[in-house]
């Protein structure tokens, strides 16, 4: 029954959070290090930095693709930012952005043009956005000069947010308002669950194909930016491993592989999930590993309760477990 | 990017034309298709040998060695991949995991043969949970990777927390550090994992399924196999050659430690694809992983050979994985 309203996908990140805060709270009570103004803060942090690559992500994932580039993007965008917004913070952003956007134009038009799935696609994109981040800073960490950028960029505003939380959230509200009041979130959702249905009915699969990708790539360059401007550093290397928390996310947020699901709350609550660990954790003192094991534990759960052959697997264990008691009665 | 995006329109104008009933047009196509690779290859073995330096002993010793540890994952990968489960994210942490193992036995001192028993266990059984997670309730394998990943880490953290274990030097490992025959070790192991899984997948009627599977998993399971436990065996399969590069890099360095195997997914991955086995599953082989192995292994000696910093190599192997993966759907006819 438990598994049945966790594989809900709408039901699924609030349920999750819910249990997650409770958990910490219960946990802390008599110490009170977790319900803090500081571990609201480092929460919303996280979340500026995870919830955009998650939103885009997760797009793809609707339309029942999966863009594995957006951790080289991730890292491309951050070095692209550093080195040219040293200067003009905004037009270091500018940059990075567009890049994003025409890396993932260009992957969507070899998808359609070659009628290739994502994974090969965005495999090839994801090594050489990567390679060109590192021809790009010749395999250094570049530096960011630009001190000033930096603090204002983890500055406290309005209590627990930050420019990057704040802007993180901005793009969370015009997602939900654009998938709730618009054609394009029915396009999204109809072409994630059939997608010759869709394009029966009208969906310019085509257009909207190059709308995720090029958002989603977008998405992952804002967020690699930001986190470099924020760090006053960028490497090719050292952020790169962003798409398996922000698959993670997706995933507790109640987007599925399979397409056709997911609303961008749920995806934002997702996100908070794995943010409310990681600072939570740390602040109750117990050790890094314990996200691990928590997160894991949950995905595997997640992963078996939306398995397709679930319910006819406890089917078939029940009628076994009858079965092998059945004998043994008579 | 942009040298990449240059051929997609020329090619879009050519897909239409094999919608009819134009299969010779399509038979064309593959030939050429055929030409490309051929001739692809051909040119990297000749500037392979017109490159100085590339035929000398030490080049090639290295390249020997870099590529067996990959290789064993990416062998590992090709199970997961030509059974139709696209691919594994937590190959790299569960070699890691079985360098801890291997390692972690050593110290006590009871011989080489049951630390490397272990760790080949650990494999088979942290992979194998998974294929059963996959197999028994289609579940999905690149988020069930995602969490076994997670738990490897966490897990690992918990016994070491965060630090390296030491294997005693002159220990037992030493023997697989050596060369015969002037080969390393590290090869021959390789080449023996090649030449067992190509088996495994090319004789037995397990391969044989793998593959029906891979193609459609309703048609096997029409034609009487027993999906869940081939895609079980599958990934125990894979979790063993997995962990086959935890005790070659424990050994090689005598420490063991999480650092390891961190990447080796996407390279993997990618030689699989370089090799020509399709992402969907249901078709391709052990040898063309090989052969993808060698091909980008062949290519980052000969940049770096030219002078070119490592950084080029990246680049260069992200444009070769794009490039290949392009011809591949225009040879096929999807």
């Amino acid at each position: 029954m438990k598994g049945n309203r966790l594989a809900d996908p709408d039901l699924r990140p609030y349920l999750i959070f819910l249990a997650t805060f409770a958990l910490l709270a219960v946990v802390d009570i008599e110490f009170g290090r977790f319900l803090t103004r500081g571990t609201a803060f480092s929460t919303a942090q996280l979340f500026a930095t995870l919830a955009p690559v998650t939103l885009g992500l997760a797009l793809t994932m609707m339309v029942r693709e999966y863009d594995i580039s957006v951790a080289g993007m991730f890292s491309l965008a951050g070095c692209v930012a550093v080195a040219t917004g040293a200067e003009n913070p905004v037009l270091g952003i500018v940059l990075a952005a567009l890049v994003g956007a025409i890396g993932g134009f260009i992957q969507a038009l070899i998808m359609i043009g070659l009628r290739l799935s994502s994974l090969g696609v965005t495999l090839g994109g994801l090594l050489t956005f990567a390679g060109i981040a590192y021809v790009m800073t010749e395999n250094r960490a570049l530096n960011y000069p630009n001190m000033k950028v930096a603090l204002l960029m983890n500055e406290p505003l309005v209590s627990i947010f930050s420019i990057r939380s704040l802007i993180a959230i901005a793009l969370f509200l015009v997602a939900a308002l654009i998938m709730a009041y618009t054609r394009i979130g029915r396009d999204v959702i109809g072409m994630g669950s059939d997608r010759r249905a869709a394009l029966i009915a009208g969906v310019k699969t085509d257009r909207v194909l190059i709308g995720v990708f090029t958002v989603s790539g977008t998405l992952a360059a804002l967020a690699g930016s930001m986190l470099a401007y924020s760090l006053a550093t960028a490497s090719p290397s050292g952020l790169s491993d962003v798409l398996v928390p922000a698959t993670a996310a997706a995933i507790l947020g109640g987007v599925s592989l399979g397409g056709g699901t997911g609303k961008p709350l749920g995806i934002a609550f997702g996100v908070l999930v794995l943010c409310l660990l990681r600072s939570g954790l740390n602040a109750v003192g117990a050790s890094p590993h314990v996200q691990d094991i928590a997160t894991g534990t949950v995905l595997i759960i997640v992963a078996i309760a939306d398995g397709p052959a679930l319910a006819r697997r406890t089917k078939e264990i029940r009628q076994w477990l009858r079965g092998s008691r059945a004998p043994a009665a008579s | 990017m942009n040298d990449s995006a240059a051929p997609a329109p020329a090619i879009t104008g050519g897909v239409p034309s094999a919608r009819g009933p134009a299969a010779p047009a399509r038979r064309d196509r593959r030939k050429l298709v055929s030409l490309i690779r051929l001739a692809a290859i051909v040119a990297l073995v000749a500037i392979a040998f017109t490159t100085p330096g590339f035929t000398a002993m030490p080049a090639v010793l290295a390249l020997l060695t870099t590529m067996s540890f990959i290789g064993c994952v990416a062998v590992a990968m090709t199970f997961v991949t030509i059974g139709g489960n696209i691919m594994s994210l937590c190959f790299g942490a569960t070699a890691a995991a079985s360098s801890l193992i291997f390692i972690g036995v050593l110290q006590e001192e009871i011989g080489l043969l049951p630390a490397i028993a272990a760790s080949l266990a650990f494999g088979a059984a942290a992979t194998g949970l998974q294929g059963f997670c996959i197999g028994y309730f289609r579940a999905n394998p690149i988020i069930v990777s995602i969490a076994a990943l997670a738990l490897i880490l966490g897990g690992a953290q918990l016994v070491t927390r965060g630090s390296s274990l030491y294997a005693a030097t002159g220990g037992p490992q030493e023997v697989l550090k050596g060369r015969i025959a002037g080969v390393p070790i590290e090869f021959i192991i390789f080449v023996a994992t090649v030449l067992i899984g190509h088996l495994l997948l090319g004789f037995t009627r397990f391969g044989r399924n793998l593959y029906m599977i891979g193609n459609s998993e309703r048609a096997a399971e029409a034609a009487g196999v027993r999906v869940w436990r081939s895609i079980a065996g599958a990934y125990i399969v894979a979790g063993i050659f997995a962990a086959v590069p935890g005790i070659m890099l424990g050994s090689r360095y005598g420490l063991a430690n999480m650092e390891y195997g961190i990447g080796y997914d996407y390279d993997a991955i990618a030689a699989v694809l370089v090799g020509g086995t399709a992402i969907h599953g249901g078709e391709g082989n052990v040898l063309r992983t090989f052969l993808g192995i060698v091909v980008i292994g062949v290519v980052q000696v000969i940049v770096l050979l030219h002078g070119f910093r490592q950084e080029w190599q990246y680049l260069i192997t992200g444009l070769i994985v794009l490039g290949v993966i392009m011809l591949h759907t225009v040879g096929s006819d999807r």
